[in-house]
Order: C-alpha cells, then structure tokens, then sequence
C-alpha cells in the first residue's frame, strides 16, 4: 500500500502513534531554574497586590 | 533478658512507663529491642540515618541504676526515641538528609536532646529527612542522603516530609516516639500520612538550638508518638526558655489534662467546603465520619471564615530569603548541585534573587496576617480542618502531580491555606489519625492560637478516647 502524506499524517496523529510517543523528558537545570525564578516573581506579584497601612512595621523579632 | 512482644512496640508513653516500673523488663531491654528493631526495619522504610546502639544501651543501663534506687524523673525515664537527622548529637555525623553535609560533625548536643537527656530518655537513633528540609522546593519524594521516605502502610507510597523517617519510625513501631521538625508542613504531612499523632509547638515553645536554621522565623521543633497524651509529656519535657535560641519564647509548658475546659465550652471552626470540595473523594467518608465524632464530643461547632491573605506567596518568600541568607555559602561553593533534587537545587539558586523588599513586605504583611488571625480566635477556640486533602501519594510520582493536580479548585477557598497560615502566625497544630482512604490513613490537623497546646491535647484526647484510629497498626510493620 502506498502510504500518501495525508494517510501519514493520519497516522501520525493517531492515538496509537500518540501511545508510542516517549514520555516527554523531565525538565533540565534551566528549566527548572526559569520555574524557580517565576514562582518567586509571582510570589511577589501577590505581595505587591496588598496594601499595607504605611505604619506597618515588618516582625523583626517574630513572636507568636 | 525479658521477652518484649510485639505489643510493647506500638505501646504509649505510660504504658511503657508502668511496665518499667512494674519491672516487667528494664530499661535496657526495652532499649535493646527497640535499638535493634529501628536497625533491622528501618531501612526498609529508608526511615533511619544513624543507628545509635552502643551509646543507647550505655544510658539505659544508668537509667536501671537510677530506677533500681527508685530515682523516678517521669515519664520519659527509659523510653527510647528517635530524632530527625537535623539535630546535633555531639561527636556523631549530622548531615541534615544532604550529601554536602554528609560528613558533618558537631561537637554539642541539640538542646531538645540534652532536654530529653535530663529526663532519662534514651535516644536510639537519628532519623530521616528530606535533605535540608525541603526549603528548595522539591519535586521528588527521592529528595534525601538516604533515598525516598517509604510509608510503613505502603512502601510504594512516600512517607511525607520533610520529617520522614520521624513519621515512619513512629508508625512502624521501630521507637515510641520521635523528634521532627516543620518550617510549613513538614511535620503535619508526614504525621498525616503515616497515621501517628503529631504536635507542632506554638513558635519559640521549643528551643531550636542545635538543629539545622530552614528559616530563623518559622522553624519549629516537635514530637511524633502514638497519642496526644503522649505528644503533651514529651512536649512538657522539651519546652522552656533557651538563651542559645534567639525566637525562645521564653515560656514552659506543663501538660495539665486535669484542667481541660469541659468540650461543651468549646467552640470549633470549621469550614464545609474543607470536606465536601478540597476533600479528596476517597478520603470524605472518613473526614465525615471523624467530624461526626467531634460534633458529638458536644463541641460548638462554627463555621469560620478564614482571613484571605497570600499566605503561601508570603511564606515562600520569607522561606526563600531567610535559606537564601543561610545558604549562601553552599549555593556559591557550587556544592549545592550536589543535592539529589534538581527542582531544590533550582530554588536554592533562586532564592539568592529575592528581592530585600519583598522579604520586607512579606514580613510586614505576615503582621497583618497575624492581627486577623487572633480576631479570629475571639470567635473560636480550636479550628479543625483536614491535615491533607487524601492520602499519601505513590513514591514515584512527582510530588507537585499528586492526586488533584490539574483539577479546577473550588471557589469556596476554606482552610486551605491552614499550613502556610498557621506556620506564619506562629500557630500550633495537633495532628490526629481519623481514618483511612484507600487503606491508606488521613488525620485531622486541631490549630490553635499561641500557646493553646493544653487544648488543642484535650480534644485530642477526648477524640482518640472515642476512636482506635491511632491505634491501628501497617500490616508490614508487625514483623
């Protein structure tokens, strides 16, 4: 059978072809750097979203 | 040498105690078999990091001196018990779970430990843990020096960190009771999904000297057992004043069950959508059914409004700039790649970035945080709220692709930040088992204002007096 581009690509998109597909390779140092780097960034996105009285001394000796 | 049964590995505190006494064996039997129990089970679990044998077995036999001349120091004297591998223990390696620290060796001994010293307690073993505490973010329950945490209940499930072989050797049976650590969890997660009782102290209760510095404002010190009756005598003998801890709060705690405010004058918040939403699905039934028990202790029950706040964007701020500050020097030495989690070595990395400001900001909010958080507890007395959603996850999956990943959360936010806000405010917490999901156990966490232990232990109490989940026992440590 000949296999024509436009039945490749059926395949290709084919839950079978999908299934053999190799899991997607865990992230490396970068990445997981880049992620690190966001997660503060949005961190301090959320602080930023908060208004604080301008009186509002931070705990520098946190008590309970 | 008396024959110690298998009973006696899961017994409580008094138990023990009155067997002792009743010189059913002695100290150094009891010792022995425990000693021997965490060297032979623990590596299965991965729960233990330094067997303690000879040292063990020397203080037991000064402990039969003292009670052979009936020199009693409480309930404590002759009980052996375990430690996280983040607290000093003079002339022995502390390596805090992290390969860089492999070798290290202090020449002092960890306040809490000199502390349980003084009341004869016998310290068998130094225990497991997630490599520097977790403090970097880790994806992988294979984040420590001795591998990924394996529950007792399951051994193709984690255990929970960042007090993971605490948890573990606590469940198994291999000590009475263990010593862990949380900066935001560490000790209500592993406690949750091991199925034992946990206390995290009010903030300063317990003195943090010679344990390894996550965050000099939030970390906390506290005891894993089988009870909450345990978890307050422990508690009693590790609390007080230390000058050698800059956050010691200065305070002692002596545990007084006698002087419990009767549960009709207590009134506990609790939000539904804690268990009809956040829930997992597995895990409602036995949520359910443990606040049906709570409800009929004849407690106030009030549902409560938990003030909104960033809580885990400040704390991970002020976690990420305090590491930041006292692991600079492993992150510029370049040592930290020698960490076993990618994703840790990448926060670490990171946290040097934070921003003065934003630490600063945090730390002004985490006041606001905390003003709102007492309003309300002029409402309520005891929040009640599950410890974690469902039970632990496989010990193979990503940690941040557990069981509810990728769901859409529910509107209704409940208790949810429970664990970052009550380790900002300085909260204690008593975790206690109240089920299982999946043959797997889940707990309930109590939380209560600072200083409120002698509570948050009496509810505790009156709880397990109505159920036998803290007496359950995983299958594969009967051996």
């Amino acid at each position: 059978m000949q296999l024509t581009r436009r039945k490749l690509a059926v395949v290709l998109t084919s839950g079978v072809a999908l299934a053999q597909t190799p899991a997607a390779p865990p992230p490396g140092p970068e990445d997981l750097l880049q992620a690190a780097r966001d997660r503060n960034k949005a961190n301090a996105a959320a602080l930023a979203a908060e208004s604080i009285p301008m009186a509002t001394e931070p705990a520098f000796q946190f008590k309970a | 040498m008396a024959a110690i049964g298998i009973d006696v590995f899961f017994a409580t505190i008094p138990e023990l105690n009155a067997r002792l006494k009743a010189k059913e064996f002695t100290a150094e039997d009891l010792v022995r078999a425990f000693a021997d129990r965490l060297a032979q089970l623990g590596p299965r679990y991965n729960a233990l990091a330094l067997p303690l044998n000879q040292e063990a077995i020397r203080a037991a036999k000064a402990v039969d001196k003292e009670l052979k001349r009936e020199r009693f120091r409480g309930p404590l004297q002759g009980i052996p018990y375990g430690v996280q591998d983040l607290l000093s223990y003079a002339g022995q390696p502390t390596t805090w779970g992290a390969k860089p620290y492999a070798g290290q060796v202090f020449d002092y001994n960890a306040t809490v430990i000199e502390k349980l010293s003084g009341v004869g307690a016998v310290l068998t073993g130094k225990l497991a843990m997630v490599e520097l505490a977790g403090g970097g973010g880790y994806r992988l329950a294979s984040a420590s020096l001795t591998g990924p945490g394996l529950n007792p209940w399951d051994r193709t499930r984690w255990s929970g960190g960042s007090s993971s072989g605490s948890a573990a050797a606590v469940a198994a049976g291999l000590v009475p009771f263990a010593i862990g650590s949380e900066t935001s969890g560490s000790i209500v997660t592993p406690a949750a999904f091991c199925g034992v009782t946990a206390m995290r102290p009010t903030y300063g209760l317990v003195s943090r000297h010679g344990a390894m510095a996550l965050s000099w404002t939030l970390d906390k010190l506290g005891p894993f057992a089988h009870t909450a009756e345990d978890c307050g005598l422990i508690l009693q003998a590790i609390a007080g004043k230390d000058a050698k801890d800059s956050g010691s709060a200065g305070r002692s705690f002596y545990y007084t069950p006698q002087y419990a405010r009767p549960m009709k004058d207590l009134r506990m918040g609790y939000a539904p959508a804690d268990y009809a939403e956040w829930a997992e699905p597995a895990a409602r039934p036995a949520f359910d059914a443990a606040l049906a028990v709570i409800k009929a202790m004849g407690v106030l029950m009030v549902e409560t409004k938990f003030p909104q706040f960033p809580y885990g964007a400040a704390l991970s701020t002020i976690l990420a700039a305090e590491q930041a500050s006292i692991f600079e020097p492993l992150i510029a030495s370049g040592k930290v790649n020698e960490l076993a989690d990618p994703a840790q070595i990448a926060g670490l990395k990171a946290s040097l970035e934070v921003p003065a400001k934003d630490y600063l900001k945090a730390m002004r909010l985490r006041r606001l945080m905390q003003e709102a958080i007492t309003r309300m507890f002029a409402e309520v007395d005891v929040l009640v709220a599950p410890a974690r959603t469902g039970a632990a996850s496989k010990v193979d999956q990503p940690l941040d692709r557990g069981a509810g990943a990728g769901a859409p959360a529910p509107k209704d936010p409940g208790f949810r930040a429970i664990i970052p806000a009550g380790n900002l405010a300085g909260l204690p917490a008593l975790v206690l088992p109240c089920g299982l999901a999946d043959g797997m156990p889940v707990a309930l966490q109590l939380v209560g204002a600072p200083f409120s232990e002698n509570t948050l232990l009496a509810v505790g109490r009156e709880f397990q007096s109505r159920t036998d989940w803290h007496k359950r026992r995983p299958g594969s440590a009967a051996a």
